[in-house]
């Protein structure tokens, strides 16, 4: 099975990834001193032999995926019934719904936001009223918990 | 005596009406999100946590308690009426339950499933009480070399206990272990991996890593489904139920007996207490037990109250047991006390040894509380609400997600008031989409994360006083208990893996 082909099935991504990550860490762990002086172990000591651990257990997982055939094949019936951009729009929202919540305050990023989850979780625009009653509900209801019951002071626009 | 007095004026403060509604309203949140599949009691206890910053501890305590015992009860009703388990540890629930609901008995094994979780549930608390002093006295005993081998002993099992892929639990605890390290060092004054950033110099958080693992991924999870509804409304549709065909008939109860029941609520407690077994592990062993000895072992898989009542039983038993390690030594084994343990730490309390005596006026009101909700709340539950029980499973996703996303996203709001946190949950939420896709346990990650600072900082002191020298774990007759402890999980759990599961029927 080629390389592009276990790309595309995604289980090398996870894999590699973590492989970056832990050789930042690593490097970063290298440049901290030396893991023993005078006997004792030092603030270096533990994460590289945590980086060590997880190369080791990194290079395994890779040797099992080039051992094993793809699934791509298996998973593409299942794709049919998936929304696959999903995630990534509720990724891209949540995103944002951050970056608006300290500028324009809870009522209005959290108003758009419900909003918003409400037509990707949803079908779309259909039955419009009840989504815009529901994020009504939502955004006054999740006021009501923090701000009035749990005393959490909400940004608003004007603060 | 003192501390029989303490767990009776924990029932005492169950009278408070705050801590009696909190336990209700608790219980009747982890009915709900035991009940709906894709939903889970963890999910309600990660939402539950932001608001313990404003919660007396002890209420916090109490409605994490109850929403455990309900998250474990409730996922029979789906994993009954339409074979899906609305929790993992129901599993074996849905080879008995279901065959029953197809031939028009399934009140009866709904009742089945709430009895067993009733006497299940209620030995687990009793012998909670009974127990955890005495693993607190036994605690006290082990000292920093015996600590450090006590956690890695823990870290172990947890890996060892993901048959799956045993490497990618190792990546995951590693994973956490390395999110640990972030921040001041456990021993010096010292910064690690902040990379020249201010923000991460207190490091890294246990609220925002517990949103984002178990809520914002399960957001990025549903995101990919299509469905209006979690539960497809034909799949749901049932003839009226009345009340009173929730009663299990007492020849059949006799038929299980009561030493079933209790032996599986034993199997289900021990099964507890081991870190990374959880509700799944208990039902399972249980079920597997309860068919071995069974004198009608044929009739599993084909709708056998037993099975039933062997695996209700022992996971209701399982939420007690788990509260064992964490309470006496700080070692959580399950993402639940892991994030009870996370409740703690947030009011300042670090459970240990001593916790049980010094603490106990905090600690005994939950284990009232896990008590009355297996006693009391469970059949009250079923009785009052059981009719009602398949229509509460199909809802709307759109609701029901867009009030999750901005519960969890406030939530972590609420921890210093900076949407740092809130950025740090989308973070590690999306870490976690990726590796739940790929199979990775996320449960490792907190687990590792939790464990992480507590075994460096042992280790590290237990070398200190050795002056350097390795062998003081091997010296020290606490720690190579636990060492050799490791050695015989890993003995039996890899090298000499557990036969593959009983096929019913």
């Amino acid at each position: 099975m080629s390389l592009p082909t276990r790309l595309r099935d995604g289980r090398l991504l996870v894999p590699v990834a973590l492989l970056i990550l832990t050789t930042i860490y690593f490097i970063e762990a290298v440049q901290m001193g030396p893991p023993i002086r005078d006997g004792n172990m030092t603030v270096s000591f533990f994460p590289l032999a945590i980086a060590f651990i997880m190369f080791l257990a990194i290079a395994g997982v890779l040797w099992r995926i080039f051992q094993t055939p793809s699934d791509t094949d298996q998973s593409a019936e299942s794709h049919e019934d998936k929304r696959r951009l999903g995630p990534l729009w509720v990724a891209l929202l949540t995103g944002l719904y951050i970056f608006a919540f300290s500028y324009i305050g809870y009522f209005v990023a959290t108003a758009i936001y419900v909003f918003a989850l409400t037509m990707l979780f949803g079908e779309g625009a259909k039955g419009l009223p009840v989504k815009l009653v529901a994020t009504l509900i939502i955004t006054v209801c999740g006021y009501l918990l923090f701000e009035v019951a749990f005393q959490v002071r909400l940004p608003t626009l004007w603060s | 005596m003192d501390f029989f007095f303490g767990i009776l004026n924990g029932f005492a403060a169950l009278a408070d009406p705050e801590i009696l509604l909190y336990m209700v309203g608790g219980f009747l949140i982890g009915t709900f999100f035991g009940a709906v599949p894709g939903l889970t009691s963890v999910l309600a206890i990660a939402l539950l946590l932001p608001l313990t910053y404003s919660l007396d501890v002890t209420t916090a305590l109490v409605a994490c308690a109850s929403i455990f015992m309900a998250g474990m009860c409730s996922g029979s009703i789906t994993a009954t009426t339409i074979n899906i388990p609305g929790a993992p540890a129901s599993m074996m629930t849905a080879i008995e339950g279901y065959p029953m609901q197809q031939r028009g008995e399934g009140a009866k094994a709904l009742g089945h499933a709430a009895l067993a979780s009733m006497i299940g549930g209620s030995i687990g608390a009793l012998l909670l009480m009974l127990i955890a002093p005495l693993a607190a006295d036994a605690a006290l005993l082990i000292r920093t070399p015996g600590k450090f081998s006590l956690i890695a002993f823990a870290l172990v099992v947890i890996i060892i206990s993901q048959q799956k892929s045993i490497s990618k639990g190792l990546i995951t605890t590693m994973l956490g272990l390395m999110i640990a390290t972030i921040g001041i060092d456990v021993m010096q004054p010292m910064a690690r991996f902040t990379f020249g950033t201010g923000v991460l110099v207190q490091g890294i958080d246990m609220m925002p890593l517990i949103i984002g693992t178990f809520a914002v991924s399960e957001l990025l999870v549903q995101a990919n489904n299509r469905h209006n509804r979690t539960v497809d409304p034909n799949q749901v549709e049932a003839p009226p139920v009345r009340r009173r065909d929730f009663i299990p008939p007492l020849s059949e109860i006799r038929e299980i007996g009561m030493y079933r029941y209790l032996k599986s609520a034993v199997i289900g407690y021990l099964v507890g207490t081991l870190p990374g077994a959880g509700g799944s592990m208990a039902a399972f062993v249980s079920y597997a037990e309860a068919m071995r000895s069974s004198k009608h072992p044929e009739r599993y898989g084909k709708g056998n109250p037993e099975g039933i009542a062997a695996a209700e039983s022992s996971n209701n038993a399982m939420c007690s047991g788990a509260f064992v390690p964490m309470l006496t030594f700080g070692i959580p084994g399950d993402p639940t006390t892991a994030i009870v343990l996370g409740v703690l730490v947030i009011n300042g309390l670090q459970p240990g040894p001593q916790f049980m005596d010094s603490q106990l006026s905090l600690v005994a009101p939950m284990f009232a509380a896990l008590l009355i909700s297996a006693l009391v709340l469970v059949p009250l539950t079923l009785y009052l609400l059981g009719p009602y029980f398949l229509r509460i499973v199909s809802i709307r996703r759109d609701v029901l997600y867009s009030s999750i996303a901005v519960i969890a996203l406030v939530g972590s709001y609420v921890a210093t008031y900076s949407a740092f946190q809130m950025t740090l949950a989308l973070l590690f939420g999306i870490l976690a989409y990726f590796l739940r896709k790929q199979a990775y346990p996320t449960v490792c990650l907190l687990l590792g994360f939790v464990l992480g600072p507590s075994l460096e900082e042992y280790c590290r002191r237990a070398l200190s006083i050795s002056d350097g020298n390795p062998m003081i774990f091997l010296t020290s007759p606490d720690s190579l208990f636990f060492l050799a402890l490791t050695g015989v999980f890993f003995y039996f759990m890899v090298i000499r893996k557990p036969k593959a599961a009983p096929v019913p029927g």
